[in-house]
C-alpha cells in the first residue's frame, strides 16, 4: 500500500485530479485509494481507447486527467491517442502497470512488454521508468510536464516494484 | 429527413449548450448550417465523441450534447454501459441513426438489420433513453436540456444521405481553444 500511496500522492500534488481506470492486479491498491478520496474524480472504465476519449473531454472542462491500465492499454488506443490527444494537444497522464517485466509470472504478458516501450518511442511520448520507491519522486514534476507539453505522457510502473506492495 | 436537415432543424434548440460533434461529414456539415466556437468538432478517433462528451459534462456544470452517429456507437459500444452507469444529469447523447456509414459512402450498418441501439443502451443501464423521428427530435433535445435531474439518450432515426461538401479548414487546436474560450478557460483569444 506504501508503493500506491506513494504514486496517487505524487499525481495529485503534479496536478492530476481526473482518474480512470482499466484494472489490473498491480493497480488494486491504487484503485481502492482513489475509490476512497473525495478530492478527485474517479470511475473505473471498460475499455482504454474509450478512457482516453473521457480524459479529453475532462481536458476539455480543465481537468489534468490520468488514466490508470496495463500497458496493454496502449496497444488498444493508439489511434486515440495520435488523432484525438496529440492532435488536438491535450495533456493526460498514463500510469501505466508494466506487466511482462522481470517478476512477472505470466508468460504471455512478455509480447506487449516487448514492444511497449518501442510502441511509446514510436508515438513520442516521453516515458518515465519507476523501478526504486525513490523513482516515485519523479512522478509530481513528470504530471507537470504533461500539462506544459500539452502531450501525453507515460509512467511505467514495473512489476517488481508493484508486487508485494 | 436527413442528417444534414435534422443539423439544420436543431440550430433552433441547440444555443449555449457546449456539443461535441462526430468526426466525418455530421462535423462538416454543423461547420457548413452554422459554425459556432461551442462546437467542437472531431477531426479524428471515430467513435469517441459520446466518450469525450461525458468526459466533459463530469468536468463542468454546463449542458452537453454529444451528437453521435449509429455507426460511431457501434465502434464504442462499451461507452452505453460507462454513460448507463456514470452519465451526469447535464449530458445527453444525441445519437444520429440513419442505419449507415455516411461519411465513407453510405454502407449499411447493422442498425439496419437486428441492432436496436435502444435496446442496448437500456441493457446497458442507461435511463431515460428515447428513440423519435427526425421530426421529434427538437422537441426531445429540448426536454432533455431542461432536465436538471437526468442525463438522456436520444436515438434519431432518420433516412441516409450526405450533401457535396468540404473538410472543415480549423485546424485541431483553433477548435480546441476557441471552445475552451467558450467555458471560460482561455484568456489570450
Amino acid at each position: 500500500m506504501k508503493i500506491s500511496q506513494k504514486i496517487i500522492t505524487n499525481l495529485k500534488s503534479g496536478g492530476a485530479d481526473f482518474f480512470l481506470s482499466v484494472p489490473c492486479k498491480l493497480l488494486a491498491n491504487m484503485i481502492t485509494i482513489l475509490e476512497n478520496d473525495k478530492d478527485i474524480y474517479y470511475s473505473a472504465i471498460p475499455r482504454e481507447e474509450e478512457g482516453m476519449g473521457i480524459c479529453a473531454g475532462a481536458y476539455l472542462g480543465n481537468k489534468l486527467p490520468c488514466i490508470m491500465m496495463q500497458n496493454t492499454g496502449i496497444g488498444n488506443s493508439v489511434n486515440s491517442i495520435v488523432s484525438l490527444l496529440q492532435l488536438y494537444q491535450m495533456p493526460v497522464v498514463f500510469l501505466i502497470s508494466y506487466r511482462g517485466t522481470p517478476g512477472e509470472p505470466v508468460g504471455a504478458q512478455g509480447g506487449m512488454a516487448s514492444v511497449t516501450e518501442d510502441l511509446l518511442n514510436t508515438l513520442r511520448i516521453p516515458m518515465l521508468h519507476c523501478n526504486t520507491e525513490e523513482d516515485l519522486d519523479k512522478i509530481s514534476t513528470f504530471t507537470n510536464h504533461s500539462k506544459v507539453i500539452e502531450s501525453p505522457v507515460a509512467v511505467l510502473c514495473n512489476f517488481n516494484l508493484m508486487k508485494d506492495d | 429527413m436527413n442528417r444534414f436537415e435534422l443539423l439544420n432543424l436543431l440550430q433552433n434548440t441547440i444555443q449555449e449548450e457546449l456539443v461535441v460533434c462526430n468526426i466525418g461529414l455530421p462535423s462538416q456539415e454543423l461547420y457548413k448550417i452554422n459554425d459556432r466556437p461551442n462546437y467542437f468538432y472531431m477531426l479524428g478517433s471515430m467513435g469517441l465523441a459520446s466518450s469525450i462528451g461525458l468526459g466533459l459534462s463530469l468536468a463542468i456544470d454546463k449542458n452537453v450534447i454529444s451528437i453521435d452517429g449509429d455507426g460511431s456507437v457501434l465502434m464504442n459500444m462499451n461507452t452505453l454501459a460507462t454513460i448507463g452507469n456514470r452519465a451526469p444529469s447535464n449530458f445527453t447523447l444525441l445519437i444520429v441513426d440513419n442505419g449507415s456509414y455516411g461519411s465513407t459512402g453510405d454502407q449499411k450498418t447493422f442498425t439496419n438489420e437486428r441492432t436496436s441501439l435502444k435496446d442496448v443502451a437500456i441493457g446497458a443501464g442507461c435511463k431515460n433513453v428515447i428513440e423519435c423521428s427526425g421530426e421529434e427530435t427538437s422537441e426531445n433535445l429540448k426536454k432533455a436540456l431542461d432536465d436538471n435531474n437526468n442525463s438522456y439518450v436520444i436515438i434519431s432515426k432518420i433516412k441516409p444521405g450526405n450533401v457535396p461538401i468540404k473538410p472543415i479548414p480549423l485546424n485541431a487546436v483553433t477548435i480546441r481553444d476557441r471552445f475552451r474560450k467558450e467555458i471560460g478557460l482561455v484568456t489570450y483569444l
